[in-house]
């Protein structure tokens, strides 16, 4: 330690005992930026022999004690260093010389444990739920959340303590050691922000220490430090990593991600799950693109533009999408159920249809480039498919707008394209779609409408048929799609995995005779408006099998009169 | 604005076509307007300018940064129409501000910035009505004010004062914000009227299949603003503006602008700020704030009105974020429920590409997602989280690790080891994955051939960096050590424990510096009564760590086995003063107090244990972490509980499974087991009270009794089922947690009645007893005990009674065994006392009153050279006999 360094300690400690009260903020304001004085303080610390550090470690609980918020942060930035030499010196057998640290440490933790007026301090926290609304969000609007455990405990927003009632410590001992210094960690970690660049690196440097220190890893680093393995304990490393993520983007990139490793490699071997856990979250993702590092102390908190177009592509299945592909199926499933005369009680309903035009024509106009193309009203009430995500438990959060994503068809089946045959009709339909999806899509709709067309090798067309297979079940199905029927075995499983209880399936196959699941459908299609219309569109997907009147249509399994009277029945059925 | 009926439908479908931007049928609208009206000409002169330009720009789409200069050959047109339409000046001033408006664009898209300002100085933009205004009309002025933005980066400044400079950076971003603002508000109109449409079933929805894609102006007015602020370093309104544009009700166009935001709005609360940094988003930022770049300070909040704004999402109870991670996590999970929904699920190869890119945009949020919950210690909500990234994880191992770190994290072990196999086969080479399943097998799982099979995947495997070789060791011998405990057979006993030293020796060779090799080896050489060496290995171990109290305890008890009682006892007061709540540690204590320092010291530990266990698990009861306390969770853990108790294990109670839950009294673990506790407090000490008070001065315990101690280690899990169903029945036992708060309870009680027994007190040892059987009252410990009473006052026949019931809960409970054994030798009964005892011998062949009682009862047959030989043996362990089984100390990997 250089005499010079020493002068600034010393005129350090001598001019804060002389200062009055009311100068105390303008001294304040002055301190952080004595970065003489700030290097010096590191050096004291660094060495247990020197006599100055008793002084000091006493005059740093004072700034700490102070009501002036920037004289505690002077001295919260030597934690990481405090806390370092502290472990450091405990694991070696030389315990007697680091009184003073252990006693500056206890000292800011007895403070920091009581809030003003003296009770425990307790630090909470909400953990925010999807499914209560909230100035970023609308439930409703991401879709209906899975129906798991955890969705359900989640229900309403739950506040989680996450640091309480913390003693009182005197003394410092094996068991509650580590408790004492997360809690530290977990104070600096809440104003660090306001630390300079020097703890930082203090933190980096203390971190890489405590880790490698005693194991051979320790022979691949520049320092060199005669001291055996420190034991750490797994929430003092979360804590510690919290630390220095916050190092990584805020200057000290090559440095903090050393540390991150060898943060690593310690969790690795202690085998604690914890740390490795977050660890391996923070270098996962780390930015692709290392920041320009030359200039030193960079932040690298960087946003980039994203285009709003949807980057995936648009015939991809996604968890979106895996459901119209459903409908979409079960529209040329139908098509056998359609050779039969029509049930009666559909019929007469038919004039209800003209209703839903408009729904079903809009809804369907977003079309797959946006999987999420929900069907909101503009007051972002109801995402389309609410009603029936209820019940999708495999999801997650699902969209609220599958639905939305049926082939473009609405255009095709004006009433100018009737024609003659149904069946004639609604392949020329499929074939106006096909060159607007791609290959691997039309396969499936014609598999079932167009027997001589064997399914598609391909994963997705397998898919498929999964999804199709309990249609099968209960639908005569003729010769021609033994094809179908053979892989319907094996899909089953797959269908009933997704564990929607093929709400959809049920209420287009057996429409009216499933007055249970109806059920469900109307009571929450009665509560508005919206999603009725939204519902209908599925249930006309569905169940559009009887019209008479549309047997004629060419568009067939496109068009909208042929679907919402076969909702409409099953409303009726209902009541 | 034709007055007409015909015509005012025109001007509705013209403008329809305007705001969704459908400029193909514009034309033909225009052929039907410009017959009907002369001064329709300048009308139609401005829709064909604006259609032809729009059509120009949508063909040859802008990128961003490129700006090209110079006038277009196709572009002469539309100046043509347009300034047909100015010149003339018979159009109403709204549309002459269009018009105008559309000829600053083509200005700025012909690279002429300087006119296009001017203009739109002209037009005064800031004085446009928003209210009431026709969505097309907002989407103008929105691109407009982007233009106008664009246009001003642009141009050079004409000064260089510095003050100047953040006044022109503060208008640039103004424009911006005003642009993304209007932007907002437009999609929101759009969207509304395209409901609207669908609700009044209006005559042509038109063909409006294809999604809005958003212009480049629209674009560049919705994110400029922050990028800006972020390339400046000022973090503070940089977050401003992305809270604002997530506040802004969400439409169809905005989705996937809205997940992008979110994540990179948490990535800055994660990464950048901090509690004591942090202000909520319906507050006013702080002034001042070192996220900020200290050379750039400006205002800190908005400058600027709109007459209009976007819609927020608004209501009474709505959740507004009042902490750095809870908003961090709340963008997360909006984030990843919208990444979730675009998993791509088809393993097709043409898909390759979306799946990299929606596994990527997924697997960032997860990881964000971890870092947040990890911070919090919620590892049960995280392990939910990620099982909803499954859905991606097919063949990605970070995210198959991820979630089996995450299950083991949340204590969720059986599942954790199930998907850590997976992780294995997905990466074999990592040393890590098999260990940690190893861990967890030798765990609470007990799973012995699992972790036996996981610690030699890593000692067989090829090469590797010699600590985690040495941790594969560790992990062999652990396993060896444990199945040795738990094997029935000597010889399979003695070959297990033979197997277990030796790796245990390779580990310590090949990482001298961990101590926990040192340790075990240790251990395993005084299971096998080696003691000298033994206490040669505990020696090193503590120099590499010397304040593990595992280590610390081995010591004491390898002392008591050298009858060092004095320095066994000094040094567990050594280790108490460094983990003044271990349980384990003061079960020790009480034996040897009893045995140095007399009854009443032993007593006082006890009542002392008592009074911690009263402040540890009230004291971490409040803090139930939220997502426990519910009814439902509460429902769950007792059904994970019963799940471990059924698991197939007829272990003898010494068995460190059992004694390790015990003494993880500092444990993580621990502290969440719990926070299941009721708030009832524990039973008073009364018995111990009294006694203390008045049994102050009583004599020397009762030689006879002093062999005779029971282990009171945890009592298997077999008696904890049945107490568990015993209790349940009996409803009045205070139990609802988890049992192992409760089961230490209940040893504390077992010692104190210990220790009463041994100073002849029946009475007060049957009080202790009873208040351990109202916790157990099946437990064999307990039945034990209450043998031990009734031989006390002498009830030979109730005394053989408990042990025969201790026996058919436990029947490897060797003490009862040794004392059946002993009644029955009273009672003559030679050949079946010799019966058991040859049985409690193959158990336990290290327990020297067993073969001392063996000797006994051969002795009374006859067979004097068979007992000699077992009063040899008997002599011979009891020289090395510590006070307490070495194995109550825990063996964790």
């Amino acid at each position: 330690m250089l005499g010079s360094e020493r002068g600034v300690v010393e005129e350090w400690l001598s001019e804060y005992k002389v200062l009055p009260e009311n100068q105390l903020p303008a001294y304040a304001a002055t301190l952080h930026r004595k970065k003489t004085l700030v290097s010096a303080l590191y050096k004291v610390i660094q060495d247990p022999n020197n006599e100055l550090l008793e002084p000091i470690c006493h005059q740093l609980f004072e700034l700490y004690r102070s009501c002036e918020v920037r004289l505690k942060r002077f001295t919260m930035q030597f934690l990481p260093e405090l806390i370092c030499i502290y472990l450091r010196l405990t694991a070696s057998r030389d315990r007697q010389s680091n009184g003073c640290i252990e006693a500056l440490l206890l000292g800011i933790y007895n403070l920091e444990i009581a809030d003003k007026d003296g009770n425990n301090k307790v630090l909470s926290f909400t953990i925010p739920s999807l499914s209560k609304p909230s100035i970023y969000h609308e439930p409703s609007s991401l879709g209906s959340m899975a129906l798991t455990e955890g969705a359900l405990s989640q229900h309403d927003l739950i506040r989680v303590v996450y640091s309480d009632l913390h003693p009182q410590r005197e003394t410092f001992t094996a068991q509650n050691r580590f408790e004492v210094l997360s809690f530290l960690m977990l104070c600096y970690n809440s104003a660090i922000v306001y630390m300079p660049l020097s703890s930082y690196q203090s933190l980096c440097r203390m971190g890489s220490r405590l880790c490698v220190s005693g194991f051979p890893r320790q022979h691949e680093k520049r320092w060199k430090d005669l001291c055996g393995r420190v034991v750490l304990d797994p929430g003092f490393m979360v804590q510690l990593l919290t630390g220095v993520y916050h190092a990584i983007y805020n200057g000290e990139w090559n440095l903090g991600q050393e540390v991150l490793d060898d943060i690593i490699y310690r969790a690795q071997l202690e085998l604690y799950s914890q740390p490795l856990l977050v660890a391996n979250a923070m270098k996962n993702s780390l930015p692709f693109d290392a920041p320009d590092t030359s200039k030193q102390g960079q932040k690298v908190l960087k946003v980039e533009v994203t285009p709003t177009v949807p980057r995936i592509s648009r015939t991809a299945i996604t968890t979106a999408s895996i459901r119209r592909h459903r409908w979409r199926r079960e529209d040329g499933i139908d098509l056998p159920s359609d050779s039969n005369p029509g049930s009666p009680t559909l019929c007469h309903i038919t004039d209800l249809s003209a209703n839903h035009e408009g729904d079903v024509l809009v809804h369907r106009t977003p079309e797959t480039n946006s999987p999420e193309a929900a069907v909101k009203g503009p007051e972002g009430t109801i995402g389309g498919e609410d009603s029936i995500n209820l019940n999708d438990a495999d999801e997650g959060f699902s969209s609220g707008a599958s639905v939305s994503s049926q082939p473009v068809g609405a255009k095709q089946t004006s009433a100018a394209q009737r024609s003659s045959s149904r069946k004639g009709g609604s392949v020329r339909s499929i074939k106006e779609r096909e060159p607007q999806t791609t290959p691997s899509k039309p396969n499936e709709n014609l598999r079932d409408v167009m027997p001589r067309r064997p399914p598609a090798p391909t994963a997705d067309s397998s898919l498929e048929a999964m999804e199709l297979s309990p249609m099968k079940k209960h639908l005569s199905l003729p010769a021609g799609h033994a094809v179908a029927k053979a892989t319907s075995l094996s899909l089953i499983r797959t269908s009933s995995t997704s564990s929607t209880k093929s709400f959809d399936y049920v209420n287009g196959s057996q429409a009216g005779s499933s007055g249970g699941a109806m059920e469900g459908v109307t009571n929450l299609s009665a509560c508005n408006t919206n999603r009725f219309s939204t519902i209908s569109l599925q249930e006309d997907r569905l169940g559009h099998s009887g019209d008479r009147k549309d047997l004629l249509s060419p568009g067939a399994p496109l068009t909208k009169q042929s679907r919402s009277p076969s909702f409409n029945m099953q409303l009726i059925s209902q009541v | 604005m034709a007055a007409k009926k015909a015509g005012s439908r025109l001007e509705v479908e013209i403008e329809r076509c305007r705001s969704e931007c459908q400029w193909e049928r514009i034309h033909e609208l225009v052929k039907q307007l410009s017959v009907k009206l002369i001064s329709n000409d300048d009308m139609a002169e401005l829709l064909m300018g604006e259609a032809k330009l729009e059509q120009y720009l949508k063909d040859n789409p802008f990128k961003q940064g490129v700006s090209p200069r110079g006038p277009r050959p196709k572009l002469i047109d539309v100046r043509k129409h347009l300034t047909a339409a100015l010149d003339r000046g018979n159009l109403k001033p709204d549309f002459m501000q269009e018009a105008n408006m559309i000829m600053a664009k083509l200005n700025y898209v012909e690279g002429d910035y300087q006119e296009a300002l001017s203009v739109y100085n002209r037009v005064g933009l800031d004085d446009l009505q928003l209210v009431a205004a026709p969505p097309y009309k907002l989407r103008m002025i929105a691109e407009a004010f982007a233009t106008k933005g664009l246009c001003l980066e642009k141009l050079p400044l004409s000064s260089s004062t510095n003050s100047l400079h953040v006044d022109r950076d503060q208008e640039i971003i103004t424009c911006y914000e005003k642009a993304g603002d209007i932007a907002l508000l437009y999609l929101q109109e759009m969207e509304r009227v395209q409901t609207a449409n669908i609700q009044n079933r209006s005559p042509k929805p038109g063909p409006t299949s294809q999604d809005q894609e958003l212009s480049f102006f629209l674009e560049t007015g919705l994110q400029r603003a922050h990028v800006i602020y972020f390339k400046n370093g000022n973090l503070t309104r940089g977050v401003g503006r992305f809270r604002e544009i997530l506040r802004a009700v969400e439409t169809r166009t905005t989705q996937n602008l809205r997940m992008t935001i979110a994540r990179q709005l948490a990535e800055i609360l994660l990464r950048g700020m901090c509690e004591q940094s942090y202000w909520n988003p319906l507050e006013d930022p702080p002034n001042q704030s070192p996220l900020d770049d200290p050379l750039r300070q400006g205002l800190n909040t908005k400058c600027y009105a709109l007459s209009r704004r976007p819609r927020v999402y608004m209501g009474e109870n709505i959740f507004c974020p009042q902490e750095n991670t809870e908003e961090a996590l709340l963008l997360l999970l909006i984030s990843e429920s919208m990444a979730n929904r675009d998993a791509v699920l088809s393993r097709i190869p043409e898909h390759k590409n979306d799946r990299i890119i929606s596994l990527q945009s997924a697997s960032v949020v997860y990881d964000l997602l971890t870092i947040a919950l990890g911070r919090r210690g919620q590892y049960e909500m995280l392990s939910e989280c990620l099982e909803r990234a499954m859905k991606f994880a097919f063949e990605e191992f970070h995210l198959w690790y991820q979630f089996a770190l995450s299950l083991m994290a949340a204590g969720k072990s059986a599942r954790a080891v199930k998907v850590l196999k997976e992780c294995i086969r997905l990466k074999p080479e990592d040393a890590t994955i098999p260990l940690l399943a190893a861990k967890l097998c030798m765990g609470s799982l007990h799973w012995m051939d699992e972790a036996e099979r996981f610690a030699k995947m890593v000692v067989d495997c090829g090469e590797k960096s010699s600590e985690f070789k040495a941790k594969g060791h560790l992990a062999l011998g652990l396993t060896y050590s444990l199945q040795a405990s738990d094997a029935s057979l000597r010889g399979m006993q003695e070959d297990l424990q033979r197997k277990a030293l030796l790796a245990f020796q390779r580990a310590h060779s090949l990482s001298p510096t961990d101590h926990l090799a040192a340790f075990y080896l240790a251990l395993q050489l005084a299971i096998s009564r080696q003691i000298p060496e033994a206490l040669g290995y505990v020696r090193q171990a503590l120099q590499l760590q010397g304040d593990d109290s595992n280590s610390l305890h081995l010591l004491a008890l390898l002392l008591s086995a050298q009858k060092h009682y004095h320095d066994a006892l000094n040094i567990i007061d050594m280790a108490l003063s460094e983990y003044p709540e271990n349980f384990i540690l003061l079960f020790t204590k009480v034996k040897l107090e009893s045995l140095c320092r007399g009854p009443d010291e032993a007593l006082l530990t006890c009542k002392h244990m008592l009074q911690i266990w009263k402040s540890c698990y009230n004291l971490t009861n409040p803090s139930d972490s939220g997502r426990g306390s519910s009814l439902l969770d509460r429902a769950i853990a007792d059904r994970r509980q019963l799940n471990t108790i059924t698991l197939p294990d007829f272990s003898d109670p010494e068995t460190a499974s059992d004694s390790s839950s015990l003494s993880r009294a500092d444990s993580p673990l621990h502290l969440f087991v719990s926070t299941h506790l009721p708030l009832s407090p524990p039973k008073s000490d009364h018995p111990l009270k009294t006694c203390v008070d008045t049994e102050l001065s009583c004599g020397p315990p009762d030689p006879r009794l002093r062999s005779i101690h029971a282990t009171s280690i945890a009592a298997s899990r077999v008696e904890q089922a049945l107490s568990e169903v015993a209790s349940s029945l009996q409803s009045s036992a205070p139990k609802q947690g988890p049992l192992h708060p409760w089961m230490t309870l209940a040893q504390i009680w077992l010692h104190a009645a210990e220790v009463y027994i041994g100073i002849g007190k029946p009475a007060e040892a049957s009080a202790c007893i009873q208040e351990a059987a109202n916790l157990f009252p099946m437990s064999h410990n307990v039945l034990y005990m209450r043998g031990q009473v009734a031989e006390l006052r002498g009830n030979i026949d109730e005394a053989k009674r408990w042990y025969e019931e201790a026996l058919s809960i436990s029947p490897t409970h060797v003490k009862s065994m040794q004392r059946l054994s002993l009644i029955l030798h009273h009672l003559g009964r030679y050949s079946l006392a010799e019966k058991i005892l040859r049985d409690a011998v193959q158990v336990n062949s290290t327990a020297h009153d067993v073969w001392n009682s063996l000797g006994e009862v051969l002795q009374a047959q006859g067979n004097d050279d068979a007992a000699t030989e077992c009063f040899l043996t008997a002599l011979e362990l009891e020289a090395s006999s510590p006070i307490v089984p070495f194995t109550i100390i825990p063996r964790v990997l």
